[in-house]
């Protein structure tokens, strides 16, 4: 202990009432910490840190950062592609009722009277834009019945599945476009 | 000197130091702490908030597509997950049912290729299967982009949403097959226009 220590530590206990008759340890005194220091509860310590620990949490990362395979693209394309056509639907059909109140046209034969005005290459784009993702749909939902009767799990077999269904996508769409 | 005899210090500086003064967005934000013995000694790295910070634990870019909503903090840590109520109607027998649907609309639907249309009852029938085909896909799609914990609400809107637009097209599509050609010939005339 370095002398002005020393000499601090006897001159408090002289100074303190019980300091001449009750012998203190020097190592106590060494121990007191002059800080303020506050209580709170256990729950609202875990919480309080919880809820800090959240905040600082990175979001996770997006698909992007997977490689991009049949298997995941494909069945995510089965969702997107089928709520193209269900959005379509309800669209139309909401439309449709609307459109007396509305005073539209959308009975089959204004339909076709506007869609027979409309030059080749809207008709072949607005036919491919129904087609495709029709097909698709309806081709890999068949694939994906398949897969619920559990037949086909293999990753060849589903590659396989999956280009056999682009496939069929594509020559259906191209002949429901051009042929039909 | 202090750096030397404050390990902690010392590592606040190789820390933050070129952090804070490349990744910041503001030009003058590396003179609001011109010197790291001036900052809070007690600001630790995990206690920074902010871009840089989360940056530097990952290795490729963030990409905030889906950014998060505000943090709640739902009963305690210890918090057991919830037991989901058992129910007839869910799981298993509701599965089997949006399968038989499925299931149902592959011969109605070939059918009308094969035949050039319907007749106006199976028209009738690809017509309601499609509408609770569809149904059943847009309430997957609102279950799991919804989530019940995060956004319950826009979870229940939606949901009010889907059921309103369902019965509204069930309206339209049942004046549709009434009134007008039913929907296989109307997709042909429409198709061969």
């Amino acid at each position: 202990m370095s002398a002005p220590r020393a000499l601090n530590l006897a001159l408090r206990r002289i100074a303190s009432p019980a300091g001449l008759t009750k012998f203190s340890p020097a190592g106590r005194l060494m121990q007191q910490r002059f800080a303020a220091t506050t209580t709170i509860s256990e729950k609202e310590a875990v919480n309080s840190i919880l809820a800090k620990q959240r905040l600082n949490r990175p979001v996770s990362p997006h698909l992007t950062i997977y490689k991009p395979q049949m298997t995941w693209l494909m069945s995510g394309l089965t969702r997107i592609t089928g709520l193209i056509v269900a959005t379509s639907f309800y669209v139309y059909g909401l439309s449709y009722l609307a459109a007396p109140t509305l005073g539209w046209h959308l009975e089959t034969p204004s339909l076709v009277a506007a869609v027979a005005a409309w030059p080749v290459v809207v008709k072949v784009t607005a036919k491919l834009a129904i087609a495709v993702p029709f097909f698709y749909h309806s081709f890999n939902g068949v694939r994906h019945l398949v897969w619920d009767f559990g037949k086909g799990m293999t990753n060849q077999a589903v590659v396989r599945g999956g280009w056999v269904v682009i496939a069929l996508t594509a020559a259906s769409s191209l002949w429901a476009t051009f042929l039909a | 000197m202090a750096s030397i005899a404050r390990p902690a210090l010392l590592r606040q500086v190789c820390n933050a130091a070129p952090t804070r003064r490349m990744a910041s967005t503001f030009a003058g934000s590396s003179l609001k702490h011109p010197s790291p013995l001036t900052r809070r000694p007690m600001q630790s790295a995990f206690a920074t908030p902010g871009a840089s910070r989360v940056a530097a634990f990952h290795a490729s870019g963030r990409r905030p597509i889906l950014p998060p909503l505000p943090q709640v903090v739902d009963g305690d840590v210890n918090k057991p997950a919830p037991i989901p109520e058992p129910s007839a109607s869910h799981g298993s027998y509701h599965w089997t049912f949006e399968r038989l649907i499925s299931a149902g609309l592959i011969p109605l639907t070939i059918a009308p290729f094969a035949a050039g249309s319907l007749n106006p009852l199976m028209d009738a029938s690809l017509c309601a299967l499609i509408i609770v085909h569809s149904h059943i896909g847009f309430q997957s799609n609102i279950i799991d982009y919804f989530p019940e914990k995060r956004i319950p609400l826009i979870r229940k809107g939606s949901f009010w949403l889907l059921r309103i637009g369902t019965v509204l097209l069930g309206i339209s599509m049942y004046s549709f097959e009434t009134n007008d050609v039913g929907i296989t010939e109307a997709i042909k005339r429409i198709w061969h226009a």
